[in-house]
């Protein structure tokens, strides 16, 4: 993948001249028909140049909130504004400034990679010659131009994501919503897709992204949220966020698989990992590791390595979400 | 208006016909061509004259209507649908198009295939029976009407299935019968006595009957009552069709 400079020169990101919210959720509330309480008066701001991740686990309400935002989700109560535009009543500028990236592939079957590009930004009022113009610079930038006759179908599922994300940006939107950007692509392409958002982010377009990846959230994004059973559980700065509790995780590595866990450990947050030789546990106090160690050992366990580590994002999720694991 | 929108919705509609022409074009073609020579000539040739006219003749408008009927359905019907079913509706529905413009994208991908169909099928008319269409204007406007008609209840239809096989119901159940007992292929006078006064109370027949009065200028009833009929049948299901896609029923969950 290049870097995306071409693509700064095509795309003029305008900013609004007012200081308004790009994304404006209040009270949101959204039940579906004979359901439960998906989302749960949920309400945030994401300011103009944000990289603002929203966090939850599967089913916490994640993409329902994101599918009342972009308007493929009605909602019961509640309003949600993007650069101050009603998303029900003023929709077709609300619209107009989000570029969305979906989990799942959505790709219109009986158009070439070329024109899939072409075509949704002709959905958005694209004249063709301009739609053709951008579309040529994304498939280069994104390595697809060789591609660009093909079917969607020949695609692997990197080049798919890729894909996924030129036709989020074709009719330059002020706002990236996307929906687990990551999921299913190799270390490699991960990596460059990390740096194009950072770039991305820095040349002004607002990034709003949820990810199972919590290194994810931590490298790239500047504002965290979480939500959890339909509710935001935490809404922050991410420094903010790791810096609120001086909590520190313990992973302990042994030589030999646990199969159960020592008694002493009762009531301590355990996650193990490599088939049960690693375990970690989230919020340790610096005072209760002697405690820890001596437990394990009169369990028989032998150490083999120990590491003290500062608070990361995946505890703070544990903590908040009440899970075991992400 | 989304109007770039709109345009670019309907091109979408107009280059699924032609990437699946084998499937959509050619088939009624070939098989209204086999209708006019068996059933029409073969036949045909027994039957003494159909409301003043040969039958062959006769037959030609019921097959035209009856393959823009099937048309307008199947490509409205099935592209909702299988937008649907695959989730590419989403490109749209996150695109700032108004209901009426998705309703009208989708509807205008659908009439150009029935018209383009009706009129290729029209060509049999002149080729077969060396006569030309009587009132070619109305016949236009009358095969639009019914196009529209019929591409709004695919659209309803393309919303309401939840697979595949729903959308054969209506056509195998409503318009095929409706489309043999409306006279589509015999007149109301060699339809059994007790199925006469039924065919008044049938929507197609009027359709039917006043495209044939466009093509050949015979009718059984007022033309005017026909194109009254066809009109308010267009009207309503196309109102119905804008009504659902402005509520997102099956759309926006």
């Amino acid at each position: 993948m290049n870097s995306p400079t071409e693509l700064f020169e095509v795309f003029q990101i305008s900013q609004p001249v007012a200081p308004v919210a790009a994304i404006d959720v209040s009270g949101l509330q959204k039940r579906y028909r004979g359901g439960a309480l998906a989302v749960d008066g949920v309400t945030f701001g994401v300011a103009p140049g944000d990289f603002f991740a929203f966090l939850g686990p599967n089913g916490a309400g994640k993409t329902t909130t994101i599918n009342a935002i972009v308007g493929l989700a009605r909602f019961d109560t509640g309003t949600i504004k993007v650069f101050g535009h009603d998303v029900a009543s003023d929709y077709r500028l609300a619209r107009q400034a989000i570029g969305l990236a979906p989990q799942e592939f959505n790709f219109d079957r009986y158009l070439s990679v070329e024109e899939i590009l072409v075509y949704q930004a002709g959905y958005f009022g694209v004249a063709r010659d301009v739609a053709r113009e951008r579309a040529k610079v994304l498939l280069r930038q994104f390595s697809l131009w060789d591609k660009r006759d093909d079917e969607v179908a020949k695609l692997s599922g990197g080049m798919k994501r890729r894909l996924s994300l030129a036709r989020a940006l074709v009719h330059a939107p002020q706002i990236l919503i996307l929906d687990e950007p990551t999921a299913g692509v190799d270390l490699e392409l991960r990596l460059e897709l990390w740096d194009f958002l950072r770039a991305l982010n820095r040349a002004g377009l607002t990034i709003f992204l949820t990810t199972h990846y919590l290194e994810e959230a931590e490298q790239l994004c500047n504002r965290v949220g979480i939500i959890s059973q339909g509710r935001l559980v935490a809404l922050d700065n991410k420094e903010a966020l790791l810096a609120h509790q001086s909590h520190s995780r313990l992973e302990l590595l042994f030589e030999r698989p646990l199969d159960s866990l020592p008694v002493a450990w009762q009531g301590l947050q355990v996650t193990l990992e490599m088939d049960g030789r690693r375990a970690i546990i989230h919020q340790t106090e610096v005072e209760d590791v002697p405690r820890i160690l001596q437990a394990s050992e009169a369990a028989g366990h032998r150490l083999q390595n120990l590491h003290l580590a500062r608070r990361n994002l995946q505890d703070i999720f544990l903590e908040l979400t009440g899970r075991t694991n992400a | 208006m989304n109007t770039t929108g709109l345009a670019t919705l309907a091109r979408r509609e107009i280059r699924r016909t032609f990437q699946i022409i084998n499937q959509v074009i050619w088939p009624p073609i070939i098989s209204t061509l086999l209708y006019v020579l068996i059933i029409g000539f073969s036949v045909g040739g027994r039957i003494e004259s159909a409301s003043g006219v040969p039958y062959v003749v006769f037959l030609i408008p019921g097959l035209v209507a009856l393959t823009v009927i099937e048309a307008s359905f199947a490509e409205s019907s099935a592209s909702l649908f299988q937008h649907r079913f695959m989730n590419s509706i989403q490109e749209l529905l996150v695109a700032p198009l108004s209901a009426v413009e998705l309703v009208l994208g989708f509807i205008t991908g659908s009439v150009v295939r029935a018209l383009l169909l009706g009129h290729l099928l029209m060509l049999f008319l002149p080729i077969f029976t060396g006569r030309w269409p009587v009132h070619p204007l109305l016949c236009i406007v009358l095969m639009t009407l019914i196009a529209v008609f019929f591409s709004a209840v695919g659209l309803i239809m393309g919303l309401w299935a939840e697979k595949w096989d729903h959308i054969a119901i209506p056509q195998t159940f409503i318009f095929t019968p409706l489309i043999w007992l409306g006279g589509a292929f015999t007149p109301l006078t060699l339809l059994p006595e007790a199925a006469r006064p039924l065919a008044f109370a049938n929507p197609l027949f009027y359709l039917l009957d006043g495209f044939r009065f466009a093509l050949l200028g015979v009718a059984e009833v007022s033309p005017w009552l026909s194109i009254t009929v066809t009109t308010t049948f267009a009207v309503a299901t196309l109102s119905v069709a804008l009504q659902l896609f402005q509520r997102g029923w099956k759309l926006r969950v």
